[in-house]
């Protein structure tokens, strides 16, 4: 029986390889006195800006060598790795960038740290945390919401913000034929822009929607134009953001978990103010270019659409503004301002802009270790410092910090800062609790539904309430 | 008048009903190239997008004819994160390389695995052949999501998170149920009538499967490497989850254009993905002949 | 003379068994986690070797699969065994609580459900569309391409390439090329129109949006494996078959046909299976909308185990599913293996 000889060793050899290989490569990477500060970040210019202003100027007090290592994960995929890396217990990150409504999930895992000891024992963190602007706080580290547990830092705070294109509001021709029609100014400057409600937003719809080869600002359209556009995706939160922030302003609400367990869902989340809301959400899509009827115009899209010149005022995070004034990637870089996002005309005359928050705290994970946690804690520190927040939002980022944000100076950095300062204290944030995702992906359904014209206002949110009630009661927070 | 000069417009464009490996001439090369560059359409697109300035990207009408830019390559391996930022590497000259390594590495693992266990299926059937058969088949059947959680924590537990070795073993084991059910399905057209007059010429078993039973079967095994070799320089999910910064592959780095400060990054996009095309091309081009030469001695059976 | 292997019996190698359990269970209590595992690897690895050592010589067959089991087992089976375990019990990943036994709470609740029974039938439409279409479109770009032509080489790369790309790629250009606004279909469809056309405004063109765009990427897979079949038909019988003026289509299905079949039943088989766990298209082309309708299983079970942490509830549907799958691989086997012997 000699005539298999080569063949098992060919299948041994291949065994052999394996186990051999395995030993080569897995061998662990050593570790001297240095700290690292492993981090999983979103890939994107605010975390870029952080890692190019950590190398160039950080210096640990401690004296021990830190490094910042961040693992940069494209967005979109961004939640599939870093929920993967906590729930697997592979304990690789010890820092993360996290959204804001992953908090809950992430805390009742126990992998994201309580910061309140730390807090408490550190009055340069005490002073970090009241010098930040109180939405942020309640947004970006507090669980239960609104509570006094304390998780998370601001790393990058974002809001909604309109980008409207001058070339088409401050044209005189325009102006005129607009006072015409409407008998209202069409607003041009920032100033004016930021007096502008749902009625004017949906003026500039009606207004601006122009077909291919008819005059915008004197000249023939090559393509078809469109007044407005905001989220409208069936993605992650691309709808719920703009639909909860015209809800709220509308006089509704969305489950409130802050009042659990005697906040109910059913009854709330399908009240008439809240229809009214959505109902006003829905009566302006109409307006927005054609793939909105798809329920996949996400914030992406709606990005792309501004900057090949398709839509004449958008609603965005101002996250997507630098690319968007930005010659090799815009094609009205020049053509752009911004102003703060519209809102809902209130009896008195003054407008409600509540939003929703965009943006991405900090945290710190359970497990560090003594040394690294508190070389994690130095960085937050230095990173919270007014003079690196100045340094981040020179480049293109915001800051929470009210010292930052509110010196004049601030609004000189970048075009659309004015906007950020003066919303920044309205924002509100929709739920932490962990069944966060549960909620958010049947509402998205719901939304998309009603989006793409299957059904009414009333019927998606009748079918978001009474799924809430059953999941909230079934989950016990609600009676 | 004789048959051959009554051939139909079908038979001269070479569209008869297949008969058999033969020559068909140019009629059927031009019918074949309009039907292959429709079908290539897509791709062509994104290669031409590749060479596109941002804004030539989503013209409108879409532009066959423009400036050619290799603004988008250059971006690849370097560019600025933001605006006014210095260009700095991209790492994907990194990526490509942990791409081709681990692809590489583990499609030919699996292809000398997978080869031996199909001929020990084939030529020494065991009790049970075909539940092992099925079992094996079975392994692929479940959306990869549900097992990446036990996966992640043995990995943890053996060091293995992050290293090339974890993932080229685990897209080797992605790799094999394909390549045993090809391989098995190619040994058992051989006929036996060979292997067995060699035998009886006194050739070893290893004679008989390197020298008389790998020679007929070319063409499955450069079938198999192509599939398995596609399957897995593509292959995401794992990726994401289980490479890290080191070993990241290039389908990973490549949704990093899809969103973020912009919505999709066309140029980019296209070009990571055409870059990204070429080894794969390079291989099938390279393994063709033994693809479509096929066998060429008569010992199949029936 | 025999050598030492050809003669300890293969008692030796069983007995190991206990033995490996035993020296594991010990390291696993007593020592790190890091090292054990490594130990219970080395014993493990020297039972494997007894028994290795005991076929070598004897059973050639086992001994050609044993690397492949081996390493199947333990990158698959051995995670799926563990998710298996996972689905009799409570449990939720982003949780502190232990998991606690819940019988076949699950399975009971999964089969229940009608969000389930809603995804699977969005599966099969999607299944059964695209796999046919690839089948089709397969099998004729094979007959294209079988005879040796000039040029034949390079068209066929061009055919080939679409099944190279990325999904990344793929699902952004396709929902580029639907897109109303600037999207190829859109434009050219308004030439004629004057109007955008929006493709994925209704389910059943979001659902033919998917199939095109996974049957585009896929046809090239079964073309591949069919042509793969008709080079292995010996040239001789088709000479024959000339020299006896037997018509093209007697030829096709005597002659061609048996030699691909098994190949395009390899085909189907391994193209179902890949098409009910189709995630990556639908996820970048529609997100599962409008709606919910074109939602499939397999984002569905990531929804459940990703985005909800239901650990044991995605495991439960896991192996439902993979029984699904298993029924229905084992009725087509049966059929197909029925089809060879007649």
């Amino acid at each position: 029986m000699k005539h298999v000889n080569t063949l098992k060793a060919v299948a041994g050899g291949t065994a052999a390889v394996a186990v051999l290989s395995a030993g080569l490569m897995s061998a662990a990477p050593a570790y001297a006195e240095d700290v690292v500060l492993r981090m999983a970040v979103p890939d994107w210019p605010p975390t870029r800006i952080m890692k190019d202003l950590f190398d160039k100027s950080y210096k640990a007090k401690s004296g021990n060598n830190v490094t910042l290592e961040p693992d940069f994960i494209p967005w979109p995929d961004y939640y599939t790795r870093l929920s993967g890396s906590l729930t697997s217990g592979e304990k690789r990150y010890s820092m993360a960038v996290s959204d804001s409504q992953w908090l809950g999930a992430f805390i009742e895992g126990g992998y994201y740290q309580k910061l309140n000891d730390a807090i408490d024992a550190d009055p340069e963190l005490q002073k970090i945390m009241e010098s930040l602007n109180p939405a942020l706080v309640d947004a970006y580290s507090t669980y239960p919401h609104k509570s006094k547990n304390y998780y998370g830092f601001p790393q990058m705070p974002d809001v909604l913000v309109a980008y409207y294109r001058t070339d088409v509001f401050c044209d005189a021709g325009e102006a005129a034929a607009f006072k015409a029609k409407y008998d209202a100014a069409l607003p041009c400057t920032p100033e004016e822009m930021n007096n502008a409600d749902w009625d004017m937003v949906q003026k500039f719809g009606e207004f601006f929607g122009r077909k291919k080869g008819e005059n915008l600002s004197g000249k023939a359209l090559d393509d078809d134009f469109y007044g407005i556009a905001y989220q409208a995706g069936k993605g992650y939160d691309f709808s719920t953001m703009q639909i909860a922030s015209m809800i709220w302003q509308h006089g509704g609400d969305i489950w409130d978990e802050t009042k659990a367990p005697t906040g109910k869902a059913e009854g709330v989340v399908n009240s008439p103010e809240a229809v009214a809301g959505f109902e006003r959400y829905l009566s302006l899509l109409q307006y927005m270019p054609p793939v909105v009827k798809t329920g996949t115009m996400d914030i992406f899209k709606q990005d792309e659409l501004f900057r090949e010149g398709k839509v004449a005022y958008m609603i965005n995070w101002i996250g997507f503004a630098e690319s968007s004034i930005d010659a090799k990637t815009s094609k009205v870089s020049d053509k752009v301002d911004f102003a703060m996002a519209a809102g809902l005309k209130e009896s008195d005359g003054s407008i409600n802009r509540t939003y929703n928050i965009g943006g991405q705290p900090f945290v710190l994970m359970t497990w560090n270790d003594e040394t690294t946690n508190t070389e994690a804690l130095e960085f937050v520190k230095w990173w919270l410092s007014a003079e690196t927040q100045v340094a981040f939002a020179k480049a293109g980022g915001q800051s929470g910090l009210k010292s930052v944000y509110e010196d004049a100076s601030y609004n000189d950095f970048r075009p659309w800062n004015h906007a950020f300062g003066a919303s920044i204290g309205n924002q509100k944030d929709i739920w932490h609790i962990p069944e966060f995702f549960e909620l958010l992906v049947q509402q998205q359904a719901e939304f998309d539904k009603a989006i793409t014209g299957q059904q009414d206002a009333k019927s998606a949110l009748d079918a978001i309430a009474k799924f809430q009630e059953e999941l909230l009661q079934e989950t016990g927070h609600i009676e | 008048m004789s048959a051959t000069d009554k051939k139909s417009l079908a038979d001269r464009l070479g569209l008869k009903v297949h008969s058999g490996v033969g020559n068909a001439g140019w009629g059927r090369t031009v019918f074949a190239a309009v039907i292959s560059f429709i079908y290539f359409f897509p791709v062509f697109w994104i290669i031409l997008t590749a060479f596109k300035t941002h804004n030539d990207a989503l013209a409108i009408p879409p532009k066959f004819i423009f400036t050619p830019t290799l603004e988008n390559f250059v971006a690849v391996f370097s560019r600025a994160y933001s605006a006014g930022a210095a260009a700095q590497d991209t790492g994907f000259a990194l990526y490509f390389f942990n791409s081709v390594f681990i692809a590489g590495t583990s499609v030919l693992l699996a292809l000398a695995i997978g080869t031996l266990a199909a001929f020990g299926f084939s030529r020494y059937p065991l009790r049970g052949n075909d539940t092992y058969l099925f079992i094996i088949l079975t392994t692929r059947m479940l959306p990869a999501i549900v097992v990446i959680i036990p996966i992640f924590l043995m990995f943890r537990v053996a060091g293995l998170s992050g290293t090339y070795i974890g993932v080229i073993l685990l897209y080797t084991a992605f790799n094999l149920p394909f390549t045993i059910w090809m391989m098995k399905s190619f040994f058992d057209e051989l006929s036996p009538d060979v292997e067995d007059a060699a035998r009886i010429d006194g050739s070893s078993d290893r004679r008989v499967f390197f020298k008389i039973c790998l020679p007929q079967v070319k063409a499955g095994l450069a079938a198999t490497a192509v599939f398995g070799l596609i399957l897995t320089w593509n292959e995401f999910l794992f990726a994401l989850l289980l490479t890290g910064v080191d070993t990241r592959t290039v389908p990973v780095a490549m949704a990093q254009t899809i969103g973020g400060d912009i919505g999709v990054r066309w140029g980019l996009l296209a070009a990571i993905e055409t870059l990204f095309l070429i080894p794969v091309i390079v291989v099938t081009f390279m393994l063709q002949n033994h693809l479509l030469r096929g066998v060429t001695f008569g010992t199949i059976k029936r | 003379m025999k050598k030492v292997w050809e003669v300890y019996p293969l008692r030796v190698a069983f007995a190991s068994i206990p033995a490996a359990l035993i020296v594991s269970a010990l390291a696993i209590t007593l020592l790190p986690p890091s090292v054990s595992f490594w130990v219970s690897g080395a014993v493990s690895a020297f039972s494997a070797f007894l028994f290795v050592a005991y076929a070598w010589g004897r059973h050639a067959g086992g001994l050609l699969v044993a690397p492949a089991i081996a390493l199947l087992f333990c990158m698959n089976i051995f995670p799926l065994l563990w998710s298996f375990g996972l689905s009799f019990f409570h449990y939720r990943a982003n949780r502190l609580a232990p998991p606690r036994f819940a019988g076949l709470h699950y399975y009971e609740k999964v089969l229940t459900d009608p969000v389930v029974w809603d995804r699977l039938q969005v599966t099969a439409q999607l299944v059964v569309l695209t796999v046919s279409l690839q089948m089709i479109v397969g099998f004729l770009l094979a007959m294209l391409f079988a005879k040796q032509f000039p040029l034949r080489r390079v068209l066929l790369i061009l055919v080939l390439t679409p099944m190279m790309l990325s999904f990344v790629a793929v699902g952004a250009f396709f929902r580029y090329y639907y897109e109303p606004t600037f999207g190829l279909l859109s434009q050219a469809v308004r030439v004629f129109t004057g109007e955008p056309y929006v493709l994925l405004q209704s389910t059943a063109g979001a659902i033919a949006g998917i199939v095109f765009a996974d049957a585009w990427m896929w046809s090239p897979f079964v073309m591949l494996l069919v042509l793969a079949g008709l080079v292995s038909v010996p040239k001789y019988l088709y000479e024959a078959a000339s020299i006896d003026r037997i018509s093209h289509w007697r030829r096709f299905w005597n002659i061609t046909f048996p030699y691909v079949r098994s190949l395009l039943m390899l085909a189907l088989l391994f193209r179902t299976i890949e098409a009910f766990k189709l995630f990556d298209v639908v996820f970048l082309l529609t997100e599962g909308g409008p709606g919910t309708s074109t939602e499939t299983i397999a984002v569905y079970v990531y929804r459940v185990s990703f985005q909800y942490f239901k650990t044991s509830e995605s495991a439960a549907l896991a192996y439902i599913l993979l029984f699904t799958v298993i029924v229905l691989t084992n009725l087509y086997l049966y059929f197909a293996n029925q089809r060879n012997r007649t």
